[in-house]
């Protein structure tokens, strides 16, 4: 089967670069049957892939242990779960699944564009199957998933521990979609920048596909931040950690996208910036890839480090030097007619907002590479950690916060100041309310005033937004409200979806709040029924306890919880001690509620004097940033859907196609 | 009343700067605030943690939030430290002399470490200017100053060629027919 699945990798880099060639020579000498020939050789390269990824998870679920692959990420007692998951534990299976994603995606851009957009086409093959051979290229000579040992050992060395965690199945595939998905509206950028089609075929075509990536990149990050929070048992989700960064920049500068596409549609302003974000996206994505794959910055999550970092640097290189060329060469046939009426108005306000979102991109690659241009300019390699970006971040934050207040009340063009304050004064006595409000309960933290103040802030903003709509349209239909309010949600998808967006947004950022400033801990050392206090929770020691499984031996200190002098039930943080690795792993018990998180840790067992050393954290309102982060998701979900005007834009848009090439 | 420069400025020039000067303010200055407060706010011990990395290579975190052994065992030289009468500093340098200049979670803000903290502002503040200055431009590529006035005003109007003027009439008088 491995050698079935070396073939298949084989034949798939050979189909895949028969791509390229044939696409791109197609499109130069308008030969059809070239360009059809390249599609083919996509869907080819596809199922040549598919059957590769099914030899690897063969292999794998076989306990095949003569493949080096096998025998490092998977042993024979390892959950069936995590065989499948193993798939993407380690450099090469990682590099292939990448691949299928890749592969899967432009398959299915050629099927959809079987009709359409047929002058664009054949570059966007161009560049998705460079891009597939580049991966291809790698798993084929450099992260070989298919290598044979010279001995097959009885039993492997198994899956790292902290990736035996369910959101490890969803977390990476989640990310996988994100930065791959941002290869498609880069594809299509190249293709118009190419073909000299400049107009906004491009990016009404990769529109709902850009706001895809967006959506799995975000929703893979938010993944990411879960599994930190319940496996790394520090009671954080996000560390600053470099491969973290990694993913968050690309997600920055796509959110940029999303927002200054929309003066583009409206206005035909910013063509050059919209471009320029795209093709910045995709980098930033490979540059995140870099980071994680070679090496160059130690971090947590590098557990695939290899030596095709070079090989990387270089595809790196060459894509923005093809890309920025492309872009110089055009800029000429890009000059649109920018106009702004007011510096009043919503066009003002992304402009900002975008201003804001590459500010942070930037910030935080800056502090992640800081390291190296330290080591390379001083010889000293200076750590930039947590709080560097959190004091760096936090005020861009709130600018991009109290951003997100404003611009939905601010009208396209120009806005009447007068109105403006109108609108935003039942806002703003909400923000002092709610700030009072805080204070007559005692809250004197500044940071969470003014976050907890811009919060209510925007969420009024927002839900008022929803309101004056539905009322304007239950004044045209006579509908009732929730009728009028559905049927205005109903017709404009994109806008409310976005606006459920900001909402999401604003929840995550309560619930960082909330778990940042007012964090407790409390550690203790205890013997059996003894008790220690964090917040308004006392835990009471009872017992050790301890499982025992094929794959690893469980030993866990059951604590009773009490809130006050009311028992709400039992905890059993513990450790794992997998049976193929070395090192115990932590297991931490929560108990969850809307308000806050009792998070505890067994951190020390003592056998000899039967101590336990415990730890507890209380995290205030942090269930609100996964509660906001499936509002995010679900508000994204809704802007992708299409309403009525893009149904009628893609009649429209077919109906050219058809008559120009009638014509 | 108005202080006399915002009167000596004209009634664009005081939509065009004041307004995005104002906004930013409004932005910026609470976590500048926030920056100040929170500083003071911290303990010795939990300072020293923040300003340490653990260098159990289990992870990358501080001290203060690591939960490893060596964790601990840092935690427990820091209070040991504090407690003999040691600053704040004093301990981070100890530490630094020991483990390199790695072991700091951020970099100094003096020396060369300074231009890892201005240049995220700076560039904010560079390109901040540079969108100003070309929404500025694209206010009067059209012909009308960019105002903040939201009807169409005085100086939209005066802006307008005449046959503009007309039309934008006749739509005006045929929108008051309609209604």
């Amino acid at each position: 089967m491995a050698d079935f699945g070396t073939l298949c990798l084989f034949l798939a880099l050979a189909a895949s670069g028969w791509a390229v060639i044939a696409s791109l020579n197609g499109w130069r000498a308008r030969l059809g049957e070239l360009v059809l020939s390249a599609e083919r050789a996509v869907y080819a390269t596809w199922a040549l892939v598919v059957l590769s990824v099914l030899s690897l998870e063969y292999c794998i679920f076989t306990d095949q242990f003569g493949l080096e692959y096998v025998a490092s990420y998977s042993n024979r007692a390892l959950p069936k779960i995590y065989k499948f998951t193993a798939l993407w534990g380690g450099q090469a299976g990682s590099l292939l699944f990448w691949e299928l994603i890749l592969i899967s995606y432009a398959s299915l851009i050629v099927l959809t564009n079987r009709r359409r957009n047929r002058s664009l086409l054949p570059l966007v093959v161009t560049t998705l199957a460079f891009v597939s051979t580049f991966f291809l290229g790698l798993v084929n000579f450099m992260a070989r998933p298919f290598v044979r040992l010279a001995f097959s050992p009885e039993d492997g060395s198994g899956l790292n521990p902290q990736l035996q965690n369910p959101f490890m199945a969803i977390h990476p595939p989640c990310l996988y979609l994100g930065y791959v998905g941002l290869t498609l509206p880069f594809a299509f950028a190249i293709a118009a920048l190419a073909t000299g089609r400049l107009d906004d075929t491009w990016f009404r075509t990769t529109r709902r596909w850009t706001i895809l990536s967006w959506f799995f990149l975000g929703t893979g990050i938010l993944l990411g931040g879960w599994w930190a929070y319940v496996e790394l048992g520090w009671g954080g989700y996000w560390a600053w950690d470099p491969v973290e960064n990694a993913s968050l920049i690309p997600w920055l500068t796509c959110t940029a996208f999303l927002h200054s596409v929309m003066i583009e549609e409206r206005k035909k302003m910013l063509r050059v910036w919209n471009l320029a974000l795209v093709i910045m996206s995709f980098l930033l994505a490979i540059l995140g890839t870099f980071i994680t794959r070679s090496g160059v910055i130690s971090s947590v999550h590098s557990f695939t480090k290899s030596d095709i970092g070079p090989v990387f640097a270089g595809f790196l290189g060459l894509s923005t030097l093809v890309s920025v060329g492309l872009l110089l060469y055009r800029l000429p046939d890009l000059k649109g007619e920018h106009r702004l009426d007011s510096f009043v108005s919503r066009e003002s306000t992304f402009l900002f907002n975008n201003l804001l979102l590459v500010g942070a991109a930037f910030a935080v690659l800056w502090g992640t590479l800081f390291p190296i241009l330290s080591e390379a300019v001083r010889g000293v390699k200076i750590t930039v950690g947590p709080p560097f970006f959190n004091e760096v971040m936090v005020p861009i934050a709130f600018a991009l916060v109290t951003l997100a207040g404003i611009c939905p009340v601010i009208a396209w063009r120009r806005a009447s100041p007068r109105k403006l304050v109108e609108k935003i004064q039942i806002p703003f006595w909400a923000l002092l309310g709610g700030v009072v409000a805080l204070l007559l309960r005692g809250v004197r933290d500044v940071y969470a005033l003014v976050s907890f103040g811009l919060a209510v802030f925007v969420i009024a903003t927002t839900v008022m937004e929803f309101v004056w709509g539905a009322r304007s349209r239950q004044k045209v239909t006579g509908q009732r409200f929730g009728g009028a309010l559905l049927s205005l949600v109903d017709r404009n998808k994109r806008r409310y979806g976005g606006f459920t967006v900001h909402l999401g947004f604003i929840l995550i950022i309560i619930g960082v709040t909330g778990s940042s400033a007012f964090r407790q801990e409390a550690t203790a050392s205890l013997k059996r029924g003894e008790s220690f206090s964090v917040g308004r929770y006392r835990m009471l020691f009872e017992d050790m306890v301890s499982r025992d499984s094929p794959n690893a031996e469980f030993m866990g200190a059951r604590l009773s919880i009490f809130d006050g002098e009311r028992g709400v039930g039992t905890l059993v943080p513990g450790q794992n001690f997998y049976k193929a690795g070395q090192n115990p792993s932590t297991e931490v018990a929560i108990h969850y509620t809307l308000r806050e998180d009792l998070y505890t840790i067994l951190t020390g067992f003592d056998p000899h004097e039967g101590r336990a050393t415990l730890k507890a954290y209380l995290n205030p309102l942090i269930n609100w940033i996964w509660i906001g982060g499936g509002v995010l998701i679900l508000g994204a979900w809704f802007a992708m859907l299409p309403d009525l005007r893009d149904r009628r834009r893609d009649a429209e848009a077919r109906l050219l196609e058809v008559e120009s090439r009638a014509a | 009343m108005r202080p006399e420069f915002v009167r000596a400025l004209s009634r664009n020039a005081r939509a065009n700067i004041l307004l995005p000067v104002a906004a930013l303010m409004l932005s910026l200055a609470p976590p500048l605030v926030v920056a100040s407060v929170l500083a003071a706010e911290v303990t010795p011990q939990q300072e020293v943690e923040g300003r340490l990395m653990c260098y159990c290579g289990c992870s990358d975190l501080t001290v203060r939030v690591c939960t490893c052994g060596t964790a601990d065992a840092i935690r427990a030289e820091i209070a040991g430290r504090l407690s003999d009468g040691e600053s704040p500093g004093q301990v981070v340098a100890s530490f630094v002399a020991r483990h390199g200049a790695q072991i700091r979670s951020a970099p100094l803000k003096s020396g060369f470490d300074l231009v890892a903290w201005v240049t995220p502002f700076v560039a904010l503040i560079l390109a901040g200017s540079a969108l100003v200055v070309l929404v500025r431009r694209w206010g009067k590529a059209r012909g009308i100053p960019v105002t903040a006035s939201g009807s169409p005003g005085a100086e939209a109007a005066g802006a307008r060629t005449p046959e503009e003027r007309r039309a934008l009439e006749r739509v005006r008088r045929e929108m008051r027919e309609k209604r």
